[in-house]
């Protein structure tokens, strides 16, 4: 099968020798999910506006449904749906009345285009809220009109550039559920995020950028396994530590974790768990609580960049937060 | 895309840009305000002019006044038109455009249709305000039916300005900034005085300006009657301005979507 | 006392700081009404040859119009400054301090009264320049009181409109407001060749009296107390009323 997508050696400088791409190659195979994993800066969005057209490169080239995206942009633009990062909304429109534009803009027949908007206003839970104007919605419901205007002409490839930053808990459900239902359906879904949740959760396959490079490309589970092994996280009651960390080192390598834990890497897989309690309790150690922590994708990030995606977040956070900015980004939950 | 379709896309393009105006009353207000106030004073202010030797015959210092009038207004209409172009560039609108798959000429023209629309709203209400206030138009019907086309086209040719320092500028702030700029240039032309009785050296910049010629075609059949010179004279400052919005905007749109 | 006059001035320069910290914002409103100066008399410059016009200069007649102009312009501009700081919180912050309303609107009228005097000196050199009349020093000096005062009084507007819409885009209703006071009245011609309507408002408009206060001087070379005193009261009385609708405003905001 033809890849969804496809590019060698992307890449796009702008002036002043700013290097904001720097030679990608990737391929996402039709009816995947890739996510395009990467801290603010890294070139998420600018190889996403390069793939939908709307954006020139300055080297090498890429594909997209199999065609060029410098030479076929038409036949391009008419496989894709696009939902980018600003929710390109006009405030003074009304929902239904982007839904109708947007199918004008594609070519669909008059009843076709409004027979289309329709069902897709009402599946995204926005057939209500159709004739307010758009000035008018919340955060959530503005990704939603945005994810359903995306997908009037039912594109073989969706582009979502960060779905989900700034919305609350219960709008990222339920535009990670949407995501799935439409892969399941059998579009190509490629979404930018800095979200490790929902690259781990969503993605068939992660790249990850940093910098305008690809840092590494695989599935999350390889990703994580490629890193090290799972860890069992324990607490020892009645300040048994030391001891307790004798008894470990037999099983593999122990360092301390947070909180006084202790934690020990588990070379032999999870089933070593039983082993290792069973050890502790015959030299007579008690236990207040046992984990068994898996590497997360910052863990892969800072493995192959040197820094942790989580803790650039918090360092921007406190940077704006101090700089009097306003603007609230949602943490999801850590696993 | 084949014809049909890139015509219903103009189309609804321009039906959103005449909503979008329509919805934002505190930039169309204005746009028939100011010159109309503009038009007050200097009628009431200056209006004795007529009797100053070398004056054209007039029946009314309103009758002459009324060009400039609607000469200011398509200047604030392009200008206005420039302005939602831009927000829409801000909001991330126009990426909308450029990722489906329209002619990219498409999007300037939805745009120019509103502003021939509001060239159309510009002219009804100078002629209605003149008439009002004891103005006639010598032509006749045919004058009226020419000031509209005139009108009409002039708006859309500052349109095509409008849009072109929006797609260089990407910011309605910008664009807004031109404002004052309107004014200083009809300082510089015929559209509120006679050019002969101007002084010197706006009177020689006013003799090459192409908005001069436009003021002259849309004043000719209020003053004068139809007149074939006038006429071309008129249409021919429309293209001049047309032509060099034309040429911008092709210029920074293409700038805009390599440099995206 | 000390402390008021304290606030006072600290609010005066921080309105100062937008001309010295971002100049090249600041040029077009320092030229607006030169440029105005200049079109306006290669438009209407041969008005002068109508018969009953007491000047045989124009320049001479209409630079105290574009001296109000600038002078309207800047206290507008006082208005938006404030819209702008309404919409974003930074006045919250000043209200909420323990400095007095009334410090607080001194405050921002005399900034516009101390930066008006800018645009009016290109102003006055280019009008000199291009031949305007010396108005001798007590003109000249009796000029630059009544711009500084109508700057104020432009200022007060601005920050009445501020106050009741708290939002930019009431910045054409402010400069639209100058603007209009002060061509509705003498700008144009001397009274008696004004049109019909234009005449009456004139005769009313108050401003009209600040404009011959301002004339006199450079129209006829001197100044006297029956031109100067109608520009007084009118000044005071516009005055009163609109420090008191601000007042009032600032009183209002807290709501």
């Amino acid at each position: 099968m033809p890849a969804a997508i496809e590019t060698h050696a992307l890449a796009r400088s702008f002036k002043g020798d700013v290097v904001a791409v720097a030679g990608i190659d990737l391929e996402v195979a039709e009816g995947e999910i890739y996510a395009f994993l990467g801290p603010n800066g890294a070139g998420k969005t600018t190889t996403v506006r390069m793939l939908t057209t709307l954006l020139a490169p300055t080297g090498g080239r890429a594909s997209v449904a199999g065609h060029d995206v410098a030479g076929e942009a038409d036949a391009v633009r008419r496989s894709i749906g696009v939902a980018l990062q600003e929710a390109a909304l006009d405030p003074l429109m009304t929902g239904r009345e982007l839904m109708l534009l947007q199918a004008t803009l594609h070519a669909l027949p008059r009843a076709e285009g409004r027979r289309r908007a329709e069902a897709l206003l009402e599946r995204v839970d926005l057939a209500d809220a159709a004739d307010r104007r758009v000035g008018t919605y919340s955060g959530g419901m503005r990704r939603r009109l945005d994810l359903a205007s995306a997908l009037v002409h039912e594109p073989a490839v969706l582009f979502l550039d960060e779905p989900t930053t700034g919305l609350d808990p219960v709008s990222r459900l339920t535009i990670w559920e949407e995501v799935q239902k439409l892969n399941d359906a059998g579009t190509t879904v490629f979404l930018t995020t800095q979200y490790l949740e929902e690259a781990d959760r969503l993605a068939d396959r992660v790249g990850i950028i940093d910098r305008g490079t690809m840092a590494a490309e695989d599935t999350p589970a390889a990703l994580k396994a490629g890193i090290r092994d799972p860890r069992l996280e324990l607490t020892i009651a009645d300040g048994g530590a030391d001891r307790a960390r004798d008894v470990l080192t037999r099983f593999g390598e122990v360092a301390p974790a947070a909180d006084g834990r202790v934690s020990v890497s588990l070379g032999g897989g999870r089933g070593q768990v039983a082993a290792i309690v069973r050890a502790l309790d015959d030299a007579g150690l008690m236990m207040d609580s046992l984990d068994v922590v898996e590497p997360t994708l910052d863990d892969v990030f800072v493995a192959k960049t040197g820094r942790g995606l989580d803790d650039q977040r918090a360092r921007e956070q406190e940077q704006r937060e101090r700089s009097g900015d306003e603007q609230l980004v949602v943490e999801p939950a850590r696993q | 895309m084949r014809l049909a379709a890139n015509a219903r896309v103009v189309a609804a393009l321009g039906r959103r840009s005449v909503k979008q105006t329509f919805r934002r009353p505190q930039f169309l207000a204005p746009i028939l305000l100011f010159p109309s106030l503009l038009l007050a004073v200097n009628t009431g202010g200056a209006g004795r002019a007529t009797e100053i030797p070398g004056f054209p015959e007039v029946a009314g210092f309103l009758d002459f006044e009324l060009a400039g009038a609607m000469l200011q207004s398509t200047m604030l209409v392009g200008v206005s038109g420039g302005i939602a172009l831009a927000l829409d560039i801000e909001i991330g609108f126009l990426d909308r455009l450029v990722a489906a798959p329209i002619s990219r000429s498409a999007m300037v023209l939805g745009r120019l249709a509103a502003t021939a629309a509001l060239g159309v709203v510009v002219a009804t209400w100078f002629v209605a305000l003149g008439l009002v206030f004891g103005a006639r138009v010598e032509a006749g019907v045919a004058g009226v039916a020419l000031i509209f086309v005139l009108v009409s086209l002039s708006a859309m040719a500052f349109g095509g300005l409008g849009a072109a320092l929006a797609l260089a500028a990407g910011r309605a702030s910008v664009v807004q900034g031109i404002f004052p700029l309107v004014f200083v240039i009809l300082f510089l032309s015929s559209a509120f005085f006679p050019r002969e009785l101007m002084l010197e050296p706006a009177a020689t910049v006013a003799l090459y300006n192409p908005l001069s010629l436009i003021a002259e075609g849309i004043r000719a059949p209020v003053i004068a009657g139809i007149s074939a010179g006038s006429l071309l004279e008129g249409l021919f400052g429309i293209a001049v301005v047309g032509g060099l919005g034309f040429a911008l905007s092709a210029l920074a749109l293409r700038r805009r979507l390599r440099t995206g | 006392m000390s402390g008021r006059i304290a606030t006072v001035r600290a609010l005066a320069f921080r309105g100062l700081n937008e001309v010295v910290r971002v100049p090249g914002a600041a040029i077009p409103s320092l030229l607006a009404p030169t440029i105005f100066l200049l079109g306006f008399v290669s438009m209407f410059g041969n008005l002068t040859e109508l018969p009953g016009f007491t000047s045989d200069d124009f320049v001479s007649f209409v630079l105290p119009v574009m001296m109000l102009q600038g002078a309207g312009f800047t206290g507008a501009a006082t208005g938006v400054n404030l819209a702008r700081d309404i919409e974003q919180g930074w006045f919250d912050r000043l209200l909420a301090s323990p400095a007095p309303r009334p410090v607080l609107l001194a405050g921002m009228i005399a900034s516009a009264s101390v930066r008006a005097l800018l645009p009016t000196s290109v102003l006055l050199v280019v009008a000199f320049a291009i031949g305007a009349d010396y108005p001798g020093v007590v003109g000249l000096l009796v000029a630059l009181v009544f711009v500084a005062a109508f700057a104020a009084l432009a200022a007060a507007w601005g920050i009445v409109l501020a106050l009741r819409f708290k939002t930019q885009s009431a910045a054409p209703l402010m400069q639209a407001g100058t603007f209009m006071a002060v061509m509705f009245t003498t700008s144009y011609a001397p009274l008696e060749l004004l049109t019909g309507w234009l005449r009456a408002v004139a005769t009313v408009n108050p401003v009209t009296r600040v404009i011959e206060a301002v004339r006199q001087g450079f129209v006829t070379g001197e100044v006297s107390w029956a031109l100067t005193w109608p520009g007084l009261v009118a000044v005071a009385g516009l005055g009163a009323v609109l420090v008191a609708l601000a007042l009032r405003g600032m009183a209002r905001s807290g709501r």
